[in-house]
């Protein structure tokens, strides 16, 4: 049997990469797939602690469900402004200095 | 046998989690972003073998078809949309003192998960072992549809409003483009419909009708 220490390990490991992702890259696209790396692994951490919990065993599925379910919505919205931010600036590189006046009309 | 059996799968998430930690390492670090949209693609196909060990198949199948058919695909569709994504310039830190900053804030974060994870009281009320599943897709399916269908409604506006405001953002985009005729409160009218722009001609054929007329 495999101890609930294992996978909780593993999920902070992904977690502990997604969010080194997020902060050190500067392509939105390799921002978001540190974001997807992170929620992986949180999806990880809640199936094992439901699944080794005696009260949440089938709540917990259900909520990974509900849960998958929103990223794939939320990788979307994020593909369209991301979208968004390339016709308007002509880069995905976020720390594309951005000048205020430019998104003043007229 | 049973000793062989607990022996094996560990050693199947030992396997399992080196690949998809290593996988995970790739996705984020390799030059080519291609290839690290299709690294996320197996990485998320090898995290459906954790929920196989832990007696969730339908997870899996549902982790295989959202996260590796749907998400790595659309992030590989954004990857070739985007010409400018594929830029190498933008895989340079700006500084290593950042860097520096990155891995320390990232080491925090694996503490804190850890620690709230472990040492704080509720992780002694699990059990070992984890309890026989018998009839999971059919309690799966009764939790879901029969107790808590309200959530799966609520699910699908929130996957109706990430697509309308998809479309809305990308329609605004397109509306920037359009000169707007300002009067004397603000802006009165646009010069012509959103949706009926007349494309401007190409330079090309200006040049090529001024060359025609130079040879007549």
């Amino acid at each position: 049997m495999i101890p609930l220490l294992w996978y909780l390990t593993v999920s902070f490991i992904m977690i502990g990469l997604g969010a080194y992702g997020m902060m050190t890259k500067r392509n939105l696209i390799r921002i978001l797939i540190g974001a997807e790396i992170m929620g992986n692994g949180v999806n990880i951490a809640i199936v094992a602690v439901s699944i080794y919990s005696p009260v949440f065993t089938i709540a917990g599925q259900g909520l990974i469900m509900l849960i998958i379910s929103v990223a794939a919505a939320h990788t979307a919205l994020a593909m369209a402004l991301m979208l968004m931010y390339h016709g308007r600036y002509g880069t995905v590189d976020l720390w594309h200095p951005i000048k205020l006046e430019d998104d003043v009309d007229g | 046998m049973m000793q062989f059996v607990v022996w094996f799968e560990q050693v199947e998430f030992i396997a399992i989690s080196c690949v998809v930690i290593f996988l995970a390492y790739l996705a984020l670090e390799h030059k080519d972003i291609v290839y690290a949209a299709f690294f996320f693609g197996l990485m998320a196909a090898f995290v459906s073998g954790f929920y196989l060990l832990l007696e969730a198949p339908f997870i899996a199948g549902m982790q295989i078809a959202v996260y590796t058919g749907g998400i790595s695909a659309l992030i590989i569709f954004a990857v070739l949309l985007l010409p400018r994504a594929q830029d190498s310039s933008l895989e340079t830190f700006a500084s290593p003192r950042r860097r520096r900053g990155a891995i320390v804030l990232t080491a925090l974060v694996i503490l804190l998960a850890f620690a709230l994870g472990t040492v704080y009281p509720w992780s002694q009320s699990f059990s070992p072992q984890t309890p026989p599943l018998q009839n999971n897709l059919e309690l799966l399916a009764q939790w879901l549809w029969s107790n808590h269908g309200i959530y799966v409604q609520m699910i699908a506006l929130i996957l109706l409003t990430a697509i309308v405001g998809s479309i809305a953002i990308l329609k605004m985009e397109k509306a920037e483009h359009v000169t707007l005729i300002r009067g004397e409160f603000g802006i009165e009218s646009v010069e012509e419909p959103i949706d009926n722009i007349a494309s401007e001609p190409d330079d090309d054929d200006s040049s090529s009708q001024e060359q025609e007329a130079d040879s007549s």
